[in-house]
């Protein structure tokens, strides 16, 4: 040991308190509370800012920041805060998460080099500890100030190949809080959940600006990227909500019902007392007479623990539901067609959503609980140009994928390739496959068969003066007499026929013995591949 | 505000108007029954106010997309 000494600890201090000093002024300078006239602004323009977002969402004092003193070399202290971009670690309800929030305050939140790579940063980290990544997009696309350089632009980075390495790992959720065209939704693209704000959020490929100096097309922010169209309409994003503390509320909400990341235990809640009232319920809820609508949802909300029951895309397809929901504290997806809206055909959108809805399920361990009423797939011009046949196979090609246990009731109708695609009967091997007493489970409509085969001869009794309205009326009969529950559960294409006050606990039974994945023995192939 | 318009969501045939012009109604009234798919389907109130105007009357086909009422909020 050499017998020098280190210096006095006196001796060291006052450099280090001068470093000190320096560092809290240079934290200091990327607060909002350094930046009044920035932060009146963005009171105008939307609420929250950048820190304030994550603050309302994660549990107090739980933020750590990660390149908070991040700036370029061209920028003093308190220029271009975090450059542009707030990111860190947190704890949502107690669990880690990854936050990244685009601060719109800085140069309008538009991506420059170091915040690419904080967002880079944040991507990979939320892959490294499989914690969800929480996004609070509300900002630009590049940065163009920096300028149109092929150097800079060429090499690009591998963020986009992290956020599909992260996809079924961990879960992304996305809160479009105000500027959302270009880069925000680029990173929201492969989100499992977005959250928009009524009137204040937009989200898209490309802003008005840009729409118009390349096709010339005149169009209104709101009208090209707001919630009523991305929300409603086109379905990218998942819920429209009035407010911003509603759209973060969102991101905690349906990270509740998910895993920290595929292989992590499932968050359970204590199940709720049985209430015989609830199930009793159930009975009368479905009118025999098909010709009735009826809203299916309120099947869910009884089955289901009260109150646990979250739609994801309750104002889009609403001839499907999908929800993430309790069962005995046990989250679940559920799926259910919609009699109340288009009688509860599967359409091109309605495809789309069930089948996004059983990937994420399936990626996060989620039994899936379906509830069929389906008359079918749509049909017509309108229903082939909308690619009906391959996007109808969509749910096909997730359902064949899905290694999570799933349960089928069939509440009324279930025709045609519908019924398949809802996993009814022995269709994707369910660990129950029930039906109610009210249940009809054929090829087709008993109707449109009816009128098909009888097509000649009905048009022949008009032609000789003869009304073929009572000859159709007992053929359907007939027909409808064919096609009973008891019929299903008689030929063993059905496990049972069940009370629908026994629903709930014939479901979880079922759930309780099946394992949690199950061996699909797929051939020694690659991948598959998607239908469209 | 603006009125609140409700559109078919199918091709069908009024079956039957339930709600009368000017009448108050709630989110979620029943307003008319729209016969399509072999199904009455229901068209409700998407928001709570008066009902302006009914612009198709009993028995007539509609289209989708076709607007059927309008409500004043």
């Amino acid at each position: 040991m050499s017998d020098r000494r280190p210096p006095g600890e006196a001796a060291a201090r006052p450099e280090m308190d001068a470093l000190l000093e320096r560092l809290a002024a240079d934290r200091a300078a990327t607060l909002d509370a350094a930046r009044p006239a920035a932060v009146a602004k963005q009171r105008k323009r939307a609420g929250m800012t950048a820190r304030e977002r994550i603050a309302h969402l994660v549990d107090p004092g739980s933020f750590r920041e990660t390149g908070q003193l991040a700036r370029e070399a061209d920028a003093e202290p308190g220029d271009r805060p975090a450059d542009g971009i707030v990111t860190g670690s947190a704890m949502i309800e107690g669990r880690p998460a990854v936050l990244v929030a685009q601060d719109f305050m800085t140069m309008g939140g538009s991506s420059g080099e170091l915040g690419g790579k904080k967002l880079h940063t944040a991507v990979r980290r939320s892959i490294r500890e499989g914690a969800p990544l929480v996004m609070l997009l509300d900002g630009g696309g590049h940065r163009i100030q920096i300028g149109q350089s092929s150097r800079r632009y060429a090499p690009s980075t591998t963020t986009f190949q992290e956020f599909a390495r992260l996809s079924g790992w961990a879960p992304m959720a996305a809160a479009m809080l105000g500027a959302g065209f270009a880069a925000p939704t680029n990173f929201a693209g492969l989100a499992d959940f977005i959250s928009m704000v009524r009137g204040q959020s937009t989200m898209g490929l490309a802003g008005p600006a840009l729409v118009k100096a390349g096709t010339g097309e005149d169009v209104d922010k709101f009208e090209l990227g707001g919630a009523q169209a991305q929300v409603d309409r086109n379905g990218i994003a998942d819920l429209g909500t009035q407010d911003e503390a509603g759209a973060l509320d969102s991101l905690k909400t349906f990270l509740g019902y998910l895993p920290s990341n595929a292989r992590a235990p499932m968050p359970m809640r204590p199940a709720p007392a049985e209430d015989p009232a609830r199930a009793q319920a159930l009975r009368g809820l479905v009118p025999a007479n098909t010709r009735k609508a009826y809203d299916v949802r309120r099947v869910v909300d009884l089955v289901m623990d009260e109150g646990s029951v979250f739609e994801v895309k309750p104002t889009y397809a609403k001839n499907a539901v999908t929800a993430l929901a309790r069962l005995a504290g046990r989250p679940v997806g559920v799926i259910a067609n919609q009699a109340m809206s288009m009688g509860g055909m599967l359409t091109g959108p309605a495809c789309d959503k069930v089948a996004h809805f059983v990937a994420l399920c399936d990626a996060f361990g989620l039994p899936l609980v379906y509830f069929i009423d389906v008359p079918g797939f749509s049909i017509g011009s309108p229903a082939e140009k909308a690619q009906l046949g391959r996007r109808s196979a969509k749910l096909i090609y997730e359902l064949g994928h899905a290694t999570v246990p799933r349960v089928s009731v069939v509440l009324r109708k279930g025709y045609g390739l519908g019924y398949v695609a809802m996993a009814g009967g022995r269709s994707f091997e369910a660990d129950a496959a029930l039906a109610w007493p009210t249940a009809e489970i054929c090829a087709m409509s008993i109707e449109g068969a009816v009128d098909v085969v009888n097509a000649r001869r009905f048009a022949e009794m008009a032609a000789a003066g003869e009304d073929p309205a009572p000859e159709r009326a007992r053929l359907i009969a007939q027909m409808r007499a064919e096609v009973t529950p008891f019929g299903g559960a008689e030929s063993f294409g059905l496990d049972d026929m069940i009370d629908p006050a026994d629903t709930r606990p014939r479901i979880l039974e079922a759930l309780d013995r099946a394992p949690a994945r199950r061996d699909l023995a797929m051939p020694p192939k690659f991948r598959s591949i998607c239908p469209i | 505000m603006s009125e609140i318009e409700l559109e078919s969501e199918v091709a069908g045939v009024v079956l039957s108007v339930t709600a009368a012009a000017g009448a108050t109604v709630a989110e979620g009234d029943e307003i008319m029954v729209i016969e399509s798919m072999k199904m009455e389907i229901p068209v409700l109130a998407t928001g709570p106010g008066v009902l302006a105007s009914l612009a198709v009357e009993e028995g007539e086909a509609v289209s989708e997309g076709q607007v059927l009422a309008r409500i004043r909020p």
